[in-house]
């Protein structure tokens, strides 16, 4: 157990050392790529507390990403009763909004289980891009809503890509410690028992009610720091920012991850980005495999990819990143019993 | 709690910065000049893309031939998939990472709406947007940097409008719109055509672009009575509007937007339905018999055949590739006429002081002008009518400036 | 803007409609149950695989063949194409968690979408069915014969399914299976290979599904995936563990949301799907197993 501490504490302070080191290395466009990496792995974060630990599976965490990155455009661009908020501070009500709508799914979610609750969490991710569209006054409709683009502020002297990186990485790291200490605290154990078998966690006395609810807050209020962190990277939201599938990526990107495994979450959250993004960077190393040629510029060759390595991926692995590190460290942290 | 992030962040930052110093004139060297572009290669819209791969045979073409006044064309385009935040993530690569001297043609009305605040901020010219949306010719004052260049949507409606005022007796018109910008777009410019007939609308009705099929939407105009039909669909919508116009055995006169008037399209859908619909053209159509032996579009396949990288014998009849040629065409002229002294600003002066004439790949006649008040570069074109499987001409060249 | 009056002609025509666009939810949303029914997961895929054997109908209708020569063609290599991958891709991941399964099938999502495109090209294509494009009278209104024959055909289709799985021994497998799975072995049933089964009828369903809709919406790679967003919410509605309710579930959606579309004005085109699913959703607060399936019982 106390191994186990001290690994988790080192991997830590390791990531903690790449993120802030890491620019100097790489260019000052890579630095904005690896931000949006961050934002990804924000959103997982919370995804990995709703299903990973509390066995609640969401489809539909794309649709509070989403309205993380709305309510930053309409407090940045409309503002508030006529006062235009700075994109900073617009980022934890962003967060507390979608918070609150994610307490409001938890509620009928209550009732539902599985696969249906899968289903109609797919169903608000698929819904809620048509909003923006129906209410386009206040929402902006097809043609979205542009911001600012983000400034450094204080007049700091670095590149508008650096200072996105390092307010995203900086939330992520402090938001991984905050879920690193709830899943290890009280909460955590209910929601796992919560996980494991509902009925024993009753007969313990846990509320499901007020847990599971929690558990939907928690993960909404994740996405919706990383759907505020997009928008303001991205100076732009409209329905196409946040499609349906997002939402089915970022499962993708939990299972990639391993489900309850916070650290995981990078692989994740790099995965899903990296195949969206560079599928022609992936083409082009697959190319050297024998019979194999992809040509990146053909259309239909990016999916073509993406799917190839997904599945590759879950067969190899199919506990995911986190599995595979336990599987790998478990002989470390686990006392062995000998008996003679 | 979020001040300790922040200062930590600003603690670290002041560690690592190192910011980029900006470039004198980023794209441009004495033997090259490197342009971009954001377009759909893949997903929905991704025929569309083959806009791009004109432009690149074009400017290959181009650079054979010497060049622009000794620089060779860099031209990098980038897939979007027709979705606008990775256009803007594309766009923000060209401008940082690939450091062009301008955005080109890139495609698609949200697509140039979310990067053109961008571009306009670093004041990079966002030239001959590949969109109809009025606003991108309309409103410079606020976005200098940006100029579009297909006859914009207004426009097409009103000349859509105009025509029926004048030539269909007791017309009862029937719209089928696309429910964003670029179909309200045409609803309202043919509502400024009919003018104080506006009241000849018996029936118009939005779809979502999420829709599985229009039948219902087409059903519901079907009972308006109608005689007259506007398809300002998209794509995919537009075929299934015909399928089920010819479906409920209706037969309305039909107006299809320029966007989805493809000859491709056209040909797959029910000819009953499709003979005899009207729509605008201001490229030639290397699909029609009209100009088969046209010197412009001969010039247009043979560039093609040989700078577009295994082109196929469909691709020298797409419509899309001469319309991205017609765009190259264009902006190699404004470049030789912004000199050898080459900025972004004189790229802009260029622009919007434009007049050419004899662009070998749209209509004879047409002159593609511009001002610094009035950017819309192409505004003349003439209307077409299907018949026998293909698009042909008809009437003068016409014209609406938009407001 | 006006909504156009009310005539009882449109009204049957919608209706018509609705009850057309419902039979491919129900085609669709039935190879979803069959599915999940036998191995727990939900296809992501159902749709890519629907699209990619019309597409295979499409090459060997342009090299010459009717629609209903190439027809069993196309329904053969659907079948076997369904057990090959149920064998390569599920068989060999069945003990992982069901999430990561769910992820394969998003990944052969994406590939087949891929290849299609690589293949046959992006572009919208004609798709010549086997039914004509004229209007027939019915009763004073003019129905389009092609959504009549859809119709019929999905009728056929779904009986011939019943008839499968009440009175042969193989669909007397296939139920024992899916309800479980040890006993089944003890009485001899090969329950793998009832589940290699279960996916080639799954993938056959989706091959008619995409024949039949393919010469009315146009067929292009992403032809499925809207109507397979509308066929998990009917599989939803009907219950996810019940084929009766699938067929039921997908014509009721199909009905409520052409009328909801059409005749509630705020709804529109827009809103269709968030009030249908939201409609859904009320009941299954009412009734957590959907229409007519059965919650999973919980065990300590």
């Amino acid at each position: 157990m106390r191994t186990r501490l001290w690994l988790e504490l080192s991997a830590f302070v390791v990531l903690a050392a790449v993120v802030v080191l890491l620019p100097r290395f790489v260019s000052d466009f890579r630095a904005r790529e690896l931000a949006i990496v961050g934002m990804y792995f924000i959103a997982l974060l919370g995804l990995s507390v709703l299903t990973g630990f509390s066995g609640q599976i969401s489809l539909g965490n794309g649709a509070f990403m989403a309205i993380g990155g709305y309510t930053t455009a309409i407090l940045s661009v409309d503002g508030f009763y006529g006062h235009q908020v700075r994109d900073l501070w617009t980022i934890p009500i962003a967060g507390v909004v979608a918070g609150i709508a994610g307490l409001v799914v938890g509620l009928p979610a209550l009732r539902l289980s599985g696969l249906y609750l899968a289903l109609i969490t797919f169903g608000i991710a698929v819904s809620f891009p048509q909003l923006p569209k129906e209410f386009d006054h206040f929402l902006g409709g097809t043609t979205g809503k542009i911001l600012n683009l983000a400034k450094p502020p204080f007049g700091l002297s670095t590149t508008a890509n650096n200072w996105i990186y390092y307010l995203t990485w900086g939330i992520a790291l402090v938001l991984l410690v905050a879920a690193w200490l709830l899943v290890r605290g009280k909460t955590g154990r209910a929601f796992k028992a919560i996980r494991d078998s509902e009925v024993a966690a009753v007969s313990s006395g846990i509320s499901l009610g007020r847990y599971k609810t929690l558990a939907f807050g928690i993960s909404a209020f994740y996405a919706g720091v990383a759907g505020s962190l997009y928008a303001i990277a991205n100076a732009y939201v409209n329905p196409d920012v946040f499609p349906i599938i997002l939402s089915v990526y970022l499962v993708v990107g939990l299972a990639v991850g391993g489900l309850d495994s916070l650290f995981g979450m990078i692989a994740g959250a790099a995965l899903i980005y990296f195949l969206q993004n560079h599928a022609d960077t992936v083409a082009r190393w697959l190319n050297h495999l024998p019979a194999l040629s992809l040509d990146p510029q053909k259309p239909g060759i990016p999916s073509v990819v993406f799917g190839i390595v997904l599945i590759a991926v879950m067969v190899l692995l199919p506990t995911g990143v986190g599995g595979l590190v336990r599987r790998l460290f478990g002989p470390l942290t686990t006392r062995l019993y000998t008996r003679s | 709690m979020r001040v300790f992030v922040v200062c930590a962040a600003v603690a670290v930052m002041a560690v690592a910065s190192a910011g980029a110093r900006p470039v004198a004139t980023p794209g441009v060297s004495s033997d090259e000049i490197h342009i971009g572009s954001s377009v759909p290669l893949s997903g929905e819209a991704a025929i569309a893309g083959n806009v791009a791969r004109g432009i690149d045979a074009y400017f290959k073409y181009v650079n054979d031939k010497g060049g622009v006044l000794g620089r060779k064309l860099t031209y990098t385009y980038l897939d979007d998939g027709y979705d606008p935040g990775r256009a803007v993530n594309n766009t923000i690569r060209l401008i940082q990472q690939e450091q062009v001297f301008a955005v080109f043609s890139s495609l698609g009305t949200n697509n140039n709406l979310a990067v053109r605040k961008l571009l306009n901020d670093a004041k990079v010219p966002q030239l001959y947007v590949s969109s109809g949306a009025t606003t991108f010719g309309r409103d410079y004052k606020k976005y200098p940097w940006t100029i579009g260049y297909i006859p914009p949507y207004s426009e097409e409606g009103e000349i859509y409008g105009r025509y029926v005022v004048k030539n269909i007796k007791k017309a009862k018109i029937a719209v089928l719109y696309q429910n964003d910008d670029y179909g309200r777009d045409l609803l309202a410019g043919m509502k400024r055509g009919l003018g104080k007939k506006a009241k000849s609308i018996v029936a118009s009705v939005g779809y979502d672009p999420t829709s599985s099929d229009v039948q219902p939407q087409v059903t519901q105009l079907k009972a308006s009575k109608a005689n007259v039909l506007m398809v300002f669909a998209f794509g995919k919508f537009s075929l299934q509007a015909f399928n089920a116009v010819s479906r409920l055995g209706w037969k309305p006169q039909i107006f299809v937007n320029d966007v989805s008037s493809a000859a491709s399209l056209m040909a797959i859908v029910p000819q009953k339905a499709a003979n005899g619909s009207i729509s605008i053209v201001f490229g030639k159509d290397p699909a029609s018999p009209q100009w088969a032996n046209d010197k412009g579009v001969k010039l247009f396949q043979s560039i093609l055949r040989k700078y577009g990288n295994g082109a196929s014998s469909r691709d020298l009849k797409d419509g899309y590739f001469t319309a991205g040629m017609a765009t190259a065409y264009t902006l190699v002229n404004t470049l030789k006429k912004a000199g050898k002294n080459l900025t972004r600003q004189s790229l802009m002066n260029a622009a919007t002081h434009l007049t050419e004439r004899g662009n070998p790949f749209v209509l004879p006649g047409i002159v593609i002008h511009t001002t610094p008040t009035s950017r819309f570069p192409i505004t003349q074109v003439r209307l077409q009518r299907w018949s026998k499987g293909a698009w042909r001409t008809f009437g003068p060249l016409v014209s609406a400036k938009p407001g | 803007m006006p909504i156009a009056a009310f005539t009882w002609t449109e009204f049957a025509q919608q209706l018509a409609a609705g009850i057309r666009e419902g039979a491919i939810y129900a085609g669709l949303a039935l190879a979803i149950v069959i599915i999940y029914r036998s191995t727990r997961v939900i296809n992501f895929a159902q749709g890519e695989m629907a699209t990619f054997t019309t597409f295979i109908a499409w090459s060997l209708m342009n090299q010459g063949l009717t629609f209903w020569e190439a027809f069993p063609i196309v329904l053969a290599i659907a079948f076997t194409g369904g057990v090959v991958i149920e064998r390569t891709l599920i068989r060999p991941v069945e003990n992982a968690p069901v999430l990561t399964i769910v992820i394969i099938t998003v990944g052969l999502a994406l590939l087949l979408n891929g290849l299609m495109s690589l293949i046959w090209g992006g572009a919208n294509q004609q798709f010549h069915g086997p039914f004509s494009t004229r209007t027939i009278d019915v009763g004073g209104v003019p129905i389009s014969v092609q959504d009549i024959g859809i119709v019929a055909v999905s009728v056929l289709l779904v009986a011939l399914l019943a008839l499968f799985f009440r009175f042969t021994k193989l669909g007397l497998g296939m139920r024992a299976a899916a309800v479980n799975r040890d006993s089944s072995r003890l009485v001899g049933v090969r329950v793998s290979w009832m589940f290699a089964l279960g996916w080639g009828i799954a993938t056959v369903l989706g091959a008619v599904a995409g024949m039949m809709i393919a010469p009315v919406v146009f067929l292009d790679p992403n032809m499925m995936q809207t109507i397979l967003l509308y066929a998990f919410a009917a599989a939803v509605l009907g219950g996810l563990d019940s084929p009766v309710g699938a067929v039921v579930g997908g014509i009721l959606l199909g009905v409520t949301i052409t009328l909801l579309g059409r005749y509630v004005g705020f709804i529109g085109s827009t809103l269709k799907l968030p009030a249908a699913l939201l409609l859904i959703l009320v009941l299954l607060l009412v009734r957590p197993g959907g229409l007519f399936g059965k919650v999973a019982v919980r065990r300590v």
